[in-house]
């Protein structure tokens, strides 16, 4: 019972071919706000069943979601659209909550926090995918090159949100990812190893995105640049993470 | 003590972003205030150091609750000094350089971040900081490297540099959480007593766990010192600022070397890590030199020597000279930011001038004009082979009169004697009008390298490690079975012999064998001259995973 619970709890912290559904619905929902709930809410589902089981994760669950990760994280290399590569991205790092669930008797707060440190960032380059949008009609990479030329406020939000995607230090998703890490070391070497692959194709992923956005020679945009008020809600957002990223970090001492 | 190292990190920092929140306001400004907050910065590193260096103490400061814990001691009060010193140099040779770039303020932010990370590793007194700092100088690196946001050739080669910097990133957490496992702690301090009182108790699947943590770590100093197979970012990122080149390759690239370093303590409880250094060194230090003797582009010539110059880095950490190494990678540094930072200039007097020197040593070494009476060849094999050696036992025998019961001594001399000797070698046979006082002038040069060399080196080897039964602890941890290493001295002896007799022979009898070897000749030349083919590879290789990925995609209908 408490495996196909496991497996139900699949379908919200996204496992492979279960992860589809969230990204089919992702897709399928047009409305910005929509999917930002669902961003949000989605792991939370997940976590909330996985917790409720109250067993440790089976192996073979903490291989499938790494596994989950590696996939994701590789199919977003070539993601053109801002929005899908946010949930493809999402869909890579939630994978890694499943390592997470059951360290050091950590608390269902504790997880949430966890998830929705590496959810808000998403929803951040969800928001500003839209501001893409607003200016240029489509949020695409290679579409419109050279924007840090043009729009150099907005593209340094892009460029510090896909930083804190992609598990860059300080940030919630590298505790996490540190958490997870120490939660497997001890079980497999090859699994940790996993772990770092997953990481480092998010690294990869997210450096071509920034370089189809910003890279390029002199771009022909005319659109003004975000305002510094927007500007600063957004680093406001940024240094709760920042500091959100750093506690956690505290957690594992 | 503490307030200095919190001092040298903060100012940086604050300077960083000061330019990154006012960089409007400020203007040209963004300049002023990075180079003062740079002198400011090189002044409390120098104090730093005169004060571990007259009170023999350390110091570490933890600014979280088991992590964020910085430490003061003569390896990173050294390094600070390296780091800040060769970035206030870069900083103010960019106040004009990058005048007319666009982004003048943020090339300044950059540098303050790079500086702020760079020191923020080096007085790193526990793993999570070190991970941090780690990563941070790569990815700020990535974004100087890709500073001209309008160059898609400086952005692709800065993308080359992260990736393979998070390869040394994924090796790095690895360990740090292996580490963590066996000892329950973070901090290096404690991990490095642990260590030292009680070796080889921990285990991880059946190896010991300084065994598996020397690994990880030699492959994140592989991937941060351009070792073979990692190096190909290196030569390519010159797309970028002259002066974030001269950074790169003075102070960045070295890291590798330091990280060794300050792990010392583990690496001197493995059984074959200090070998796999030794082997790793030797192999990048010959092929990134004999790369560099290929290139025509003179800033690529200088990114494989770099590489090579990191291979002799890693080479003597692998044979135990482990200060040495800090002393090569201060001493690389230095003349390689030189070097970067004049590029410039050579490149454009030899647009003006075709920069050919009408000297004695251009026609011997290019134009293959030699003496046409030559010194008896005996009587200059045997200055050749003999003088050298000379030199370098005596410089030795100075400084410690047990030094050639140390293998790892042993192959420096040898390298050294091996230098001297192709040195005079190439050099008896030039048409000089005194010969006697050129190979006098060689070899008082030769003596005077050797004797600083050996001198500062075991200065820095006093000053880093203290402890004498620590030195031999490195120099022991080297050490390979006798017999093996005498056949391997002989071997690399004859190798290197038959090579001087080549060379002798294949020039007084050029035409025969020119001929018979021509064809191997030019096939090993494309083989260099195309890199090895290493760059293409990996970059096919790129191209098939993403088109994998592409395939993927189409195939799972994007969900």
């Amino acid at each position: 019972m408490s495996e196909i619970l496991l497996i139900v709890a699949g379908l919200f912290l996204p496992l492979f071919p279960l992860s589809m559904v969230f990204n089919g619905l992702f897709n399928r929902l047009g409305n910005r706000s929509l999917r930002i709930a669902l961003l949000l809410v989605w792991p939370q589902i997940g976590l909330a069943i996985a917790y409720s089981v109250g067993i440790e994760i089976p192996i073979w669950i903490i291989c499938w979601a790494l596994l989950t990760a590696i996939l994701y994280g590789f199919r977003a290399l070539v993601l053109r659209e801002v929005s899908l590569w946010a949930s493809f991205m999402a869909t890579s790092v939630w994978a890694v909550l499943w390592l997470a669930i059951g360290v050091n008797d950590a608390s269902l707060s504790e997880l949430v926090f966890f998830a929705l440190g590496i959810s808000v960032p998403v929803v951040l380059l969800l928001l500003l995918s839209g501001e893409l949008e607003t200016r240029f009609g489509a949020a695409y990479t290679g579409l419109y090159n050279g924007l840090a030329q043009a729009l150099p406020r907005l593209c340094w939000l892009i460029v510090v949100v896909v930083l804190a995607i992609i598990a860059t230090p300080l940030f919630p998703a590298f505790s996490a990812l540190m958490t997870a890490m120490l939660n497997i070391a001890d079980d497999s070497f090859v699994l940790a190893l996993m772990l770092a692959v997953a990481w480092f194709i998010w690294g990869w992923a997210g450096a071509r995105l920034i370089q189809g956005l910003l890279i390029g020679s002199d771009s022909k945009v005319s659109a003004a640049d975000m305002s510094a008020g927007r500007a600063w809600s957004y680093v406001a957002v940024l240094a709760v993470l920042i500091i959100s990223g750093v506690s956690m970090l505290g957690g594992l001492a | 003590m503490e307030q200095l190292v919190i001092l040298l990190l903060t100012l940086p920092l604050l300077a960083g972003l000061v330019n990154q929140l006012f960089s409007k306001t400020l203007g040209y400004g963004a300049a002023k205030l990075s180079v003062s907050a740079a002198v400011v910065t090189f002044g409390v590193a120098l104090l730093l150091l005169a004060k571990i260096f007259s009170s023999d103490d350390t110091a570490q400061v933890a600014l979280m609750d088991g992590w964020g814990i910085l430490l003061a001691d003569p390896l990173s009060s050294l390094m600070a000094v390296l780091i800040t010193g060769i970035s206030l140099i870069v900083r103010i040779y960019s106040v004009r350089y990058m005048v007319e770039e666009a982004g003048y303020g943020r090339f300044f932010m950059l540098l303050d971040f790079m500086t702020a990370s760079l020191l923020l590793m080096v007085t790193s007194g526990d793993l999570i900081t070190l991970v941090v700092a780690w990563h941070f100088v790569g990815v700020v690196l990535y974004f100087l490297l890709g500073f001209d946001t309008k160059s898609p050739v400086a952005s692709r080669y800065a993308l080359w540099t992260l990736i393979t910097y998070r390869i040394g990133d994924m090796a790095l957490v690895l360990a740090a959480v292996l580490l963590y496992h066996a000892f329950g702690t973070w901090s290096l301090a404690e991990i490095f007593a642990e260590i030292t009182a009680n070796p080889g108790q921990h285990h991880y699947f059946g190896m010991a766990v300084e065994e598996a943590v020397g690994l990880l770590l030699a492959l994140a100093a592989f991937a941060r010192s351009a070792q073979l197979f990692l190096h190909t970012w290196l030569p390519y990122t010159m797309d970028g600022p002259s002066p974030v080149s001269a950074l790169m390759h003075a102070g960045i690239v070295n890291a590798g070397g330091f990280l060794i370093n300050r792990f010392a303590p583990i690496f001197v409880q493995t059984e074959s890590v200090m070998h796999l250094l030794f082997a790793m060194g030797l192999v990048t230090a010959i092929i990134g030199s004999v790369l560099m003797l290929t290139q025509n582009d003179i800033k690529k010539a200088l990114g494989y020597s770099t590489m090579g110059q990191m291979g002799f880095m890693i080479m003597e950490c692998g044979v135990g000279a482990f200060s040495l190494a800090i002393y090569h990678l201060i001493a690389h540094g230095l003349f390689k930011g030189t070097l970067f930072l004049g590029a410039g200039s050579v490149i454009n007097e030899a647009r003006q001038h075709d920069g050919v020197p009408k000297q004695d040593l251009y026609t011997f070494v290019v134009e293959r004009r030699t003496a046409k009476r030559r010194q008896p060849w005996l009587v200059m094999a045997g200055i050749t082979l003999a003088v050298p050696i000379i030199i370098l036992f005596m410089a030795h025998w100075l400084v410690a009169q047990d030094f050639f019961q140390k293998q790892g001594a042993i192959v420096l001399l040898f390298f050294g004697w091996i230098t001297g000797a192709q040195l005079l070698f190439n050099t008896y046979r030039m048409d000089v009008q005194n010969v006697w006082r050129l190979v006098g002038m060689i070899i008082f040069s030769f003596a005077l390298v050797i004797l600083g060399y050996v001198l500062i080196s075991h200065a820095f080897d006093v000053f880093l490690y203290p402890d004498p039964a620590f030195r031999t602890e490195i120099y022991s941890a080297a050490h390979i079975d006798v017999f093996w290493f005498d056949v391997l001295v002989v071997l690399t002896t004859a190798i290197i012999v038959a090579g001087w007799v080549f060379t002798y022979y294949s020039d007084t009898n050029r035409l025969k064998v020119g001929e018979r070897f021509n064809h191997l000749w030019i096939s090993f030349y494309a083989l260099v001259s195309r890199e090895f083919y290493l760059s293409d590879l990996y970059a096919w290789l790129t191209r098939a995973l993403l088109k994998a990925s592409a395939r993927l995609n189409v195939l799972l209908r994007w969900r």
